[in-house]
């Protein structure tokens, strides 16, 4: 036994009876309540086996095209927002004038309310008079004035294009924090050995902010898995249902009565989100063990 | 000194909450359109006479149905709250017997009008309070003088509204306005034409209730479901009709960017008081003729309010309703609320003008609306929308959408183990 060791193993049954009573427990009750036909209709519950789990997967109903649409969102919006928070990150850790300004700039939409970031990207994004088409018809760049938000072939980049400008300044101030941790030493060897940008970027920066890239690759995956604000205030899952994900599914179930689908759909969402974050936190802590 | 400041101190702090105490605010959730200015100015009279004050929370119209659903499903709600109601649906939707307060006590139930009184009733027992004008009947508004200049009449089939269209068109104006972003307004093309399925096989709704047919057997509401996507393709309603609010009807007919839209009898009014340059005596109504329809769609119900049956102010939730059913605020909301023509409320004065007299009397023959007089269709009315707006967009095929309806009929029946579906 380690006597070195700060806490007694007990210390920790107080967090695990919350995270118990407040999470595990409704969760199962979630997929207990998933092999009834539970509704506003009746009062009483009748246990139905798999019936749920068919119609979630039936091709009768819209529900995997929801579950494709969230899978969808979440590995594009992790990407992008990354791969875009990254290179804003390494341009917000140069010597540019007023570089706290545009962090805060950048940094800004994410503080936002979505509710009020899809209010306000409806009317940017408003085909006739919205900014956006206005501008590019000003332009002359008529062809690109596009329906954004209500064709159904383009509504959902549209709606992935807004949350990952609202999500992309969070994930830059993450990595910039990760940026800054890097000992400059290591650029100073590097430019001594004739390392240009690129390579520095290459061979010190990406390798040193793996770890910080996990953790903004694990919080967008969890994000994006449980996504529903930014869809419900842009679109509410239309045009038609082009833009549904799981959650807008969920609470479109429930405001119809059909409650044991909801959770259902609640329960398949949860197994999913378990088992990747169960696998995520996995290959961390592997990386945090690996003593390379 | 210091004593004297702390019982002064813990005096005001008691009359602060002995006045917080009595202060009594109920509140009332209901869809954008719902509210009238006018019955907020009555809210704030019934403040300064009872001193309880009413929160109106207003909520998007495309939202309001799933927020509302969710919250009494959850046992929680507002102290008032606004729904559609019906006869069916009070009960498998809304289970009013569970959710609302029994109102038949109140000294002004029997002043409901009493088809109105039975479509918010269960087994005699009144459970809502009206809030709309349910005479108006849902009909194409059009712009006389745009059919005067064009030299167009009334179309009475779907080849003649067709032409109509054509003309307006070529005159460079949008035939009808149309706002599905709403999510409630363009399906009022299909379910207010139930009128026109049962015209052209009758005893269809009795089917449709009985599971005997469903939505998906009837060639009449597939032909709705083709026109209205006709309609549509055609260029008549624009093309921004996918992204217009309704809240635009009265500026886009107005400013003559559009002649045509679908909208009840108060649009004249509502129209002459948002654009006063713009007489309410230049729009005229006509039945919507998609299949030909000539039977004037009549729908009993409307927009309701009901107490919520956990509420902490159940009295004074009802000493409001009380408050708005006095005869004289009846007839302040009638002459108040542009849209409102009359209420159903026995004694209420009309004010209905020649010309909406005179389109009620060029349809005499009569029908209700299939979101009342069949079950398991007002309930998923955003989900018909969405529906509508996938045929609309190529998405699905008409008998996709009416399998659609029809399936998500027999889900709710089915768990509401109705006889006839199990």
């Amino acid at each position: 036994m380690n006597k070195n060791r700060m806490y007694p193993t007990w210390f920790v049954f107080g967090a695990l009876l919350l995270y118990g009573v407040l999470y595990v427990l409704p969760s199962l009750m979630g997929i207990g309540l998933s092999f009834t036909d539970w509704s506003i209709y009746s009062e009483e519950l009748h246990f139905v086996g798999l019936k749920n789990i068919q119609t979630v997967f039936s091709s009768d109903y819209n529900y995997t095209h929801a579950l494709l649409n969230t899978l969808k969102f979440t590995v594009v919006t992790t990407l992008v927002k990354n791969v875009l928070g990254l290179a804003l990150a390494v341009l917000m850790t140069k010597q540019v004038k007023l570089l706290n300004f545009h962090r805060a700039v950048l940094y800004l939409p994410c503080v936002l309310s979505a509710l009020i970031v899809g209010m306000i990207f409806k009317s940017v994004l408003n085909p006739r008079d919205g900014l956006l088409n206005r501008t590019l018809r000003a332009l002359g760049l008529d062809f690109m004035a596009l329906r954004w938000l209500t064709d159904s072939k383009i509504a959902f980049n549209s709606v992935m294009a807004v949350d990952i400008w609202k999500g992309m300044g969070y994930i830059m101030t993450i990595l910039i924090a990760g940026i800054m941790s890097i000992s400059p030493v290591y650029y100073e060897a590097a430019r001594i050995d004739g390392g240009n940008a690129w390579q520095c970027f290459r061979h010190i920066t990406l390798p040193m902010l793996t770890p910080t890239l996990t953790v903004t690759t694990v919080l967008n995956v969890l994000y994006g898995l449980k996504v529903f604000d930014t869809v419900y205030a842009l679109t509410n899952g239309g045009p038609g249902h082009a833009t549904e994900v799981l959650y807008t599914t969920v609470f479109r179930e429930f405001s119809l009565g059909r409650y044991a689908v909801g959770t259902t759909l609640s329960s398949v969402m949860a197994v999913l989100m378990v088992s990747a974050g169960y696998f995520m936190i996995r290959h961390m802590v592997r990386e945090e063990g690996d003593p390379a | 000194m210091k004593r004297f400041l702390s019982i002064v101190l813990a005096a005001m702090l008691l009359m602060t909450a002995a006045a917080l105490a009595d202060d009594v605010t109920i509140t009332y959730m209901a869809s954008q359109d719902w509210v009238q200015d006018a019955e907020m100015e009555l809210g704030k009279k019934f403040t300064e006479q009872t001193g309880i004050k009413v929160d109106y929370q207003i909520i998007p119209s495309d939202q309001y149905t799933t927020l509302l659903m969710n919250k009494l499903s959850k046992g929680e709600c507002t102290d008032l709250f606004g729904s559609q109601a019906g006869q069916f649906d009070i009960v498998t939707q809304l289970n009013v017997e569970k959710n609302a307060v029994d109102l038949s006590g109140e000294a002004w139930a029997s002043t409901v009008d009493p088809l109105a009184s039975a479509e918010t009733s269960v087994g005699g027992k009144l459970y809502g309070q009206p809030v709309q004008d349910v005479s108006a009947v849902w009909a194409v508004a059009y712009n006389k003088k745009v059919f005067e200049k064009l030299n167009l009449s009334v179309p009475t089939n779907y080849e003649e509204f067709k032409a109509v269209c054509e003309a307006i068109k070529a005159d460079g104006m949008i035939p009808v306005y149309e706002a599905v972003s709403d999510g409630w307004h363009h399906q009022l093309w299909f379910c207010e034409m139930g009128v026109a399925i049962e015209h052209a096989e009758p005893g269809t709704a009795e089917k449709l209730n009985s599971n005997q047919m469903g939505f998906a057997d009837s060639a009449t509401a597939k032909k709705l479901v083709e026109q209205i996507k006709e309609m549509a393709d055609l260029g008549y309603w624009g093309d921004n009709y996918m992204a217009n609010a309704y809240s635009d009807a009265a500026k886009a007919i107005a400013t003559g960017e559009c002649a045509m839209t679908v909208a009840n009898q108060g649009f004249p009014t509502e129209i002459h008081a948002a654009y006063p340059d713009f007489p309410a005596e230049d729009i005229g109504f006509f039945v919507m003729p998609l299949c030909d329809n000539q039977v004037l769609n009549m729908n009993p119900v409307g927009p309701t309010r009901f107490i919520f049956s956990g509420s902490a102010h159940i009295e004074e939730a009802k000493q409001y309703l009380a408050f708005l059913a006095e005869p004289e605020n009846i007839q302040y909301l009638i002459d108040n609320v542009p849209k409102f023509n009359t209420l159903p409320f026995i004694g209420a004065k009309d004010v209905y003008s020649e010309e909406i007299s005179a389109f009620y009397a060029a349809y005499p023959e009569h029908g209700t609306v299939y979101q009342t007089s069949v079950k398991y269709v007002n309930p998923q009315w955003m989900e018909i929308g969405s529906e509508l707006t996938a045929v609309l967009l190529g998405d699905e095929t008409p008998e996709e959408m009416l399998k659609a309806i029809d399936r998500n009929r027999a889900d709710q029946a089915l768990a509401a183990q109705d006889p006839a579906w199990n």
